[in-house]
Parts: structure tokens; sequence; C-alpha cells
């Protein structure tokens, strides 16, 4: 079952092609992972799929439909949900309203008028289930703002989660974490099951080692490498891309 | 034939004050992302200035549009660096902080000048028409698309042609490297600033010519700012231009043709761009 | 703006009460004052306060809450006004339980037209749009004399005839009246500001793409909340025209959308109290300036605006309302609010 199938794919920004005829699928309870120096292409590509820009070229087919042209809302609809790798959480509500907010999105109820939105008790349910799958309950009345950003993180994820999707595209999901927060984020992502297919953007090679089973490199918009982590691993045009690069991420692989 | 012509030059006469007032605030938004909605009132204030120094004072006409362009601008400015300034990327609040001033600088003006319009007023070597096609035209029609086209001119070749306008442009782009390559970004912000309230003084006393002056002109006019910019696009002196004359035609003919309802005209204009092309028929970019 | 919190369903009574005290107080106040006013004052100032308050707090809805900045909102209560006004002095058809329906109907149909325009752009440019489409409104009714009277407007419009023998409208009346459909008003807005779609336009407001990838469809929610801000905004022009007998095409204009501005701003947006009380200090100042300068009156009102913006983001509101969190606080030692 095909979780997406990218044909053809491509991005021009007036003379700068940032995406170059992509084409790929994802299997269903895939984790992969995308990764590539920076200005690859990798958050363009991302909001490709999410709708957050509209393809030059190519075709999205999202668990067989296509969705190339659908607007982002339709999207989640369908099964996708993503992270932002700026945060983008509300900053004056708490974590509970947060999660309230996000948890409503794809139901009918988000346009309910006149009953105060403490009467749908099953929103605060999912909410609460969402919010103790990442270990935010406790921190459910505190504003966002007040948050540490390890939390605002985690909370980040959360949000991509509400949804309940099928599909899950996290961008740079632990980027700014140190180490230990990384590592719970990384546990939470593995704990999902594999009834949802996960595609992550990320540099930190932590996570890319410790979660995917197939990595996919990006370089100036193209896919040059695609296979799993040993092969990558093992893949010298890999590594001389990233030999410019090693001393600047945390962890740059083993090799 | 005749009334074509004569509506066409009516409309291009017009068309370039709306230019000039317009590329003031195209200038400042389009490129510095800077809101300034006081802007038809600042072609209020320099109307009213020049009317003060050429008929109140009797002083040299083109005096006059000298000081009445450099009081809207030094107001102008004024707004900038004490408020605009602090308020760098929230629009909101510059639309809000500039609709304040629109209060203020109108009741200001009636406190100086009085709730009395003035008349439309020419510079004595301007008045009087000359033949055209067997009928006449007035002189002060023809002098300001002239002095339009000058000033078109000019600015075309200040952003093009000279280092200020390479670096406007380059700070519009990316401000962080201007500033980083050493260039006095700050400076050029002020004087792009002061340049676009100045023209909007000019725009002011020129367009006196046909429009008088009036306190209601801070709205009034600009509206129409607005409509020529989302009629020709943000941004750019092409756009501005082309705006302006299209709504300056426009609203010459329906005049001549129709005038009860000839503001509708430019109305369903605007609303059919903004149905077809939300960005304008000539954005920057373009 | 302003923090929002969900108290658990289940609190002690008192807790429930504390946070509706201030409501009965002020409710209580309003519904005594013109005891202690004379009518004139309640008549001018009072129900003029009371009818831009509604007018206000429809603005916050798309301004406040949906984060819409809209220079052309004073349409939708001229609208109201001007089909109250037309029906009853052109079309004889004078019981208001014809005539105000009608007027809010039409206040709504026009939103719902406008708002389909101008949402093809945001930002700026829909800031220009609502000004532009505001003043079309304003150059059709400044030349439509037969139906709209032109410059000079409708005169006459008598006070709403309930078609209730006894009942005569007297400035007193009038205003318990408004006061009347002041609080139904606050009440609907309240629940709808605090309903899973009013908190989809807090969400609309602090950051679009995230609600779009949640799954919102932005643009709709805007467009409702268009059309219901409309919808108020007529209700208030049906009352205006009955209050002020006249109305006239600066009522539809951008001198009046910009006051509502004022309101909404200087009391505080996206606080539904905020711009009632932005209209109560913006009418007051202006009913002083009457009195003592009477032509300085938009010269302190554009300098207070500056100030407002400049230094009290957020408006009078949140002020007041950390004052009435601090009074609790000391009262009742610390009730977590």
């Amino acid at each position: 079952m095909e979780a997406l199938k990218i044909e053809g794919l491509s991005k021009n920004f007036g003379g700068v092609q940032a995406v170059k005829d992509v084409s790929f699928t994802v299997q269903a309870g895939e984790r992969l992972a995308i990764i590539g120096p920076n200005g690859a292409g990798k958050t363009t590509l991302f909001n490709l799929l999410n709708g957050q820009e509209s393809a030059t070229a190519g075709r999205i087919y999202l668990f067989g439909q296509e969705i190339t042209n659908m607007p982002t809302h339709r999207r989640a609809h369908l099964g996708q949900g993503r992270s932002f790798q700026l945060i983008s959480l509300f900053p004056k509500l708490t974590v509970l309203d947060n999660a309230l907010l996000a948890v409503q999105g794809t139901k009918p109820s988000s346009f309910q008028l006149l009953r105060p939105i403490t009467a749908y008790k099953h929103l605060f349910t999912n909410a609460q289930e969402l919010l103790e799958t990442m270990a935010l309950w406790e921190k459910r009345d505190d504003v966002v703002q007040a948050l540490g950003y390890g939390e605002q993180r985690r909370l980040e994820i959360a949000l991509s989660l509400a949804s309940e999707p099928k599909l899950l595209l996290l961008d740079e999901p632990t980027s700014g974490l140190t180490a230990a927060e990384s590592a719970d984020i990384i546990t939470m992502i593995r704990n999902l099951g594999p009834n949802i297919t996960v595609v992550v953007v990320a540099h930190d090679m932590d996570l890319v080692f410790g979660l995917a089973n197939r990595i996919m490199v990006l370089h100036y918009g193209q896919i040059i490498a695609d296979g799993t982590p040993e092969e990558i691993q093992a893949d010298s045009r890999v590594k001389e891309i990233y030999l410019g690069i090693e001393e600047g991420t945390g962890n740059a692989g083993a090799s | 034939m005749e009334f074509v012509v004569i509506s066409l030059l009516n409309g291009i006469s017009f068309g370039m004050i709306l230019f000039l007032l317009t590329i003031g605030l195209s200038l400042t938004l389009g490129l510095m992302g800077i809101v300034n909605l006081a802007h038809g009132a600042l072609f209020m204030v320099g109307a009213y200035v020049g009317w003060t120094v050429a008929i109140q004072l009797g002083l040299n006409y083109w005096l006059a549009l000298l000081l009445g362009g450099i009081a809207a601008g030094l107001i102008g400015l004024a707004v900038e660096r004490g408020f605009l300034r602090h308020l760098y990327m929230l629009t909101n609040e510059q639309v809000m902080l500039t609709i304040g001033f629109i209060y203020i600088l109108t009741n200001l003006s009636l406190w100086v000048w009085g709730g009395l319009p003035r008349a439309p007023f020419v510079a004595s070597a301007l008045s009087g028409s000359f033949p055209i096609l067997g009928g006449e035209y007035p002189v002060h029609r023809m002098t300001t698309i002239g002095i339009g086209l000058i000033l078109v001119i000019a600015l075309w070749w200040l952003q093009e042609k000279t280092r200020f306008g390479a670096i406007v442009r380059a700070g519009m782009d990316d401000k962080e490297m201007t500033i980083g390559l050493g260039v006095n970004l700050e400076r050029v912000t002020y004087l792009v600033f002061f340049l676009g309230a100045f023209m909007a003084g000019i725009a002011g006393i020129i367009g006196a010519q046909m429009l008088g002056v009036n306190l209601d002109m801070g709205w009034d006019i600009l509206l129409l700012a607005l409509i020529v910019l989302v009629v020709g696009g943000m941004g750019s002196i092409q756009g501005a231009l082309l705006g302006a004359m299209v709504i300056g035609t426009i609203n010459a003919f329906g005049i001549a043709l129709f005038p009860e309802f000839a503001m509708f005209l430019m109305y369903l204009v605007m609303i059919v761009i903004l149905l077809v092309k939300p960005t304008g028929l000539m954005p920057r970019g373009v | 703006m302003g923090v929002t919190k969900l108290k658990p369903v289940g609190q002690p009574w008192h807790g429930q009460l504390i946070r509706f005290a201030p409501y009965i107080v002020i409710g209580a106040i309003l519904i005594i004052l013109p005891l202690f006013l004379s009518p004139y004052v309640q008549g001018v100032l009072l129900t003029k306060i009371l009818i831009f308050a509604i007018f206000a707090m429809s603005l916050d809805l798309i301004l406040g809450y949906t984060g819409l900045f809209s220079l052309g909102h004073a349409a939708f209560f001229g609208v109201g006004g001007y089909t109250t006004g037309i029906l009853i002095t052109r079309f004889g058809v004078d019981t208001f339980w014809l005539t105000a329906p009608l007027s809010i109907l039409m206040a709504t149909l026009f939103a719902a037209v406008f708002g389909f325009i101008a949402l093809r752009v945001s930002g700026l440019y829909f800031l220009m749009v609502t000004f532009a489409l505001g003043q079309l409104l304003f150059a059709v009714a400044w030349q439509w004399f037969r139906m709209t009277g032109g410059a000079f407007g409708l005169k006459g419009i008598p006070p709403p005839n309930l078609g209730i023998p006894w009942l005569t409208f007297n400035d007193t009346s009038l205003y318990y009246f408004v006061l009347l459909i002041f609080i139904i008003c606050y009440f609907l807005l309240y629940r709808i500001v605090n309903s899973p779609f009013g908190y989809a336009l807090r969400g609309i407001r602090e950051d679009e793409p995230r609600m779009r990838a949640l799954g919102y469809n932005i643009w709709l929610y805007k467009y409702i909340a268009f059309i219901i801000a409309g919808l108020f905004a007529g209700i208030g022009g049906v009352l205006f025209a009955h209050w002020n007998m006249l109305i006239s095409p600066r009522h539809l204009g951008v001198v009046t959308s910009s006051l509502g501005l004022f309101y909404v701003i200087i009391g505080g947006a996206g606080t539904l109290f905020g711009p009632v009380i932005g209209s109560a200090v913006v009418i007051g100042i202006e009913y002083g300036a009457s009195l003592y300068t009477p032509e300085r009156g938009p010269l302190i009102l554009g300098t207070l605006f500056v100030i407002v913006v400049m230094f009290l983001r957020g408006g009078i509101s949140p002020h007041l309302a950390n004052l009435w969190r601090k009074v609790v606080k000391y009262s009742y030692g610390s009730v977590k609010d």
C-alpha cells in the first residue's frame, strides 16, 4: 500500500529550481528520513507535500488519491499531519487550548457557533490523550510562551498528531534540542506504531539513524541517493557532500 | 474626435497628479514595507501651504511649490522618525498610527486655515489656454503632464542609474546584507521617506490647480491612491504610472460621458482587477 | 490578545460567581444609572454609547479575534440604518417587527457580497478594498437622492413601533430598549467567541499556516466571521436610525468606520468588553470636547489613538482586567483565575 507517491515533482522560484524532477514512493508504515545540505530543497519539498507551495510540475498522490493541487486543509482531512521547522504554536494560548484547537481541526464541531468549547467533552478527551503521549498533560494550563524550548518542540509534534494522521511529515523535529531531549523525541516517534507512516526531514544524525529504515539524500533539489541506512553510510557521493559540513552538525554519522 | 483628445488630455493630466501622489506611497510601501496612510493628508497639507505662499502671501508660484513640498516632506519625515520607526514590521500598528495622524493633521489644518475650502489656483504664468484642434485647452494641464513626465524620468533614473537607487533596491531585497556591506541604510530610508512625502506635497499643489484644497482630502485622496495601487500594482514606478493613467483616463471619460457615475466606474475597475488579478497589473517583480 | 484559560467543569460555585461579578455589577449600574442622570444625558450619551458599542463589538469579531483589518465596516451599520429609514419613510412600512429583520438581512447580504470580494486579498490590500467598498456605498447613498435623500440623508425616522399600544418611546424608555438589545447582542457574541468557531478564529489570527495544516478551511472561517460581524453591525445601524432619527451618507463611510477602529483599539481588541469601554471613552471624549473645545475633538481623539498605539498596546481593557484581578486577589487571597 503506497502511502505517498511523487512523480516528476518540480518547483521553480523565479530562476531558482528548488526541487528538480523528484520521484519516489513511500510505503505505508515506512520510516523515511530525507537529508541533505542546507538549501537542498528539503523544506520546499515538504511545503509541496503539505500544500503550502504549489508545484510547478509533477504530481503527488496520498494513499492513491491525487492531491497535487489540493488545498492544505483538505490534505489534513485526508490523513496528512505536519510539524514545522520554525515552531508554529499559538503563543498566547495555553497548552490545552493549543491541543483543543488542533484536535478540533478535522472535526465537524469546529463550526459550532453558540455552545462554549467547554461543552465538547470528546475534544477534551482527545486533547488529553494527545498531551499525555507527549508528556505535556501536567503543563496543560501553562501559556505556551512560558514553556521551555524543548517542551514547545514536543507540543509542536503533538499538534501534528492531533488529526490522527496516517502520514506524518516532521520538519526538523529535534532542531535546537539537547541530546537528552532529542532522545526523548526519538523514542516518542518510535512508539507511534506501524499504522502511521513517518517522513522526517533532519540534520540530526542521531534522529536519522535512530529512526529511519530508509534514507533519501537531496542535493540541489534532486535525489542523489536512496536506500537503507547501511547503503547510505557506504555511499561515496553522500560522504563527499557531507564531508564539507560534518563539523557543523552534531553527530554526522559513524563514518 | 476633439472630444476624445480633450478627454484623453484631461485623463493624462489628472493621472499625472495621481502618479505623483501614489509613487511616494508605493515606494515607501512596496519598497520599504512601511505603511503610511497619512499620505493623503500630506497631499492636503502641501496644498494648503502652497496656497498660503502663492495666494495669501502672493509670492512666486514655484516657490510655493517648493515650500509646500518641503512642508509635507518634513511632516512625513517627522512621523517616520518619531513614530513609525518604532513600529518596524508591525503593519497593523502602522496602519492605526497613520490613521490617527490623518485625524491630527486634518484637525490641525482646520485650526490653521479654517473650514472653508480653497478654490483651485494656478501660477500666473500658466493661466490661460492655448488652441488645440479648434478648441482651447488650459496651459496648466499641459504643464502638469510635462512636469509629471520629467519627474517620472527623474525617478526612473534615480532608481536604476544611481547608487542611491541601487541601495534602495538592495535594502528592499536583503536588508541585513545591505547593512552588513557597510551601507548607511537608515539614512537612505529617511531620504526615500522624505522624497515620497515631498512628492505628495508637490502633487497637492499641482493638484490644487484642478481640485482646490479642502479638509476631506486626507481620506478622499488616500482612497484614489489606494485604487491606483490596487489597479497598477505596488512597489514599482511602472505600476504606479500605469495604474494612475488607467484611473485618470477612466475618470476623465467617465466625467465627460456620464458625470454622476464617473466615481463608480473607478470602483468597478478596482473590483474587476481584484477578482481577476489581485496583485495588480504591474507589481514589482514583473 | 489576552490569555484564554479553560476552566475545567466542576468549579465551586463561588468561583463562577467571581467570574461573572463584573457583569452583574456593571449590568446593575447600567440599569440604575438613568435614575441619577437627566434624560438628556441618557439620550445623548448612554444610548449612543450602547449603540456604538454594538457596532464596535461586531468590528472586534473580525478585527480583534480574527485579525482582519477592515476600514469599511460602517457600510453594514449604514445599510442597516438606511434600510430601516427607507422602509419607513419611502415605503411606509413602520412596524419594527418587519423593518428590523429586513434591515438586518440587508446588512448581512451586503456583508456576504463585500466579504467575498474583499477576502480575495489579505493584509493591507484587504484594508484598501474594504475602504473602497465602504466609500462606494457612500457614493451610492450620496447620489441616489430619490431613495436615500442624497447628501442630506433620511430625516424623521421615528422611534421603533413595536405595535404595543401603550408604549411610546421617550429618552428613558428608548435607553432601556437599546440596553436590552445590547445585552442580547453581548450575550450572543460572547457565546460565539468562546465557541469552537471562536477559538478557530483566534487560531487563524495567530498562525494561519498552522491552522491550515490542522485542517481548517481558513477562507470559510473568515468569510463566516465577516458575515456575522456585518449582521451585528446592521443591528447597531437599525438602533442608530431610530435613535438618531436621521441617517446620512457619512454613517456609511470611512469616518464612521475609522471611529469604529478607535473604539476597538482604544478599548482593547480581542476582548469583547474592550470595544464597549472604547465606545464609552471615545464618545465621552467627543462629548467633553463639544463642551469645552468644540473644534479640537478630532485632534484629541487622534492624539489619544496615537498614544494608545505607541504605548498602550492592547488598549485600556487589559489594564482594567489586571486591576480587577488584583482587587479580587486582594479580597479573596489567591483565587485560581
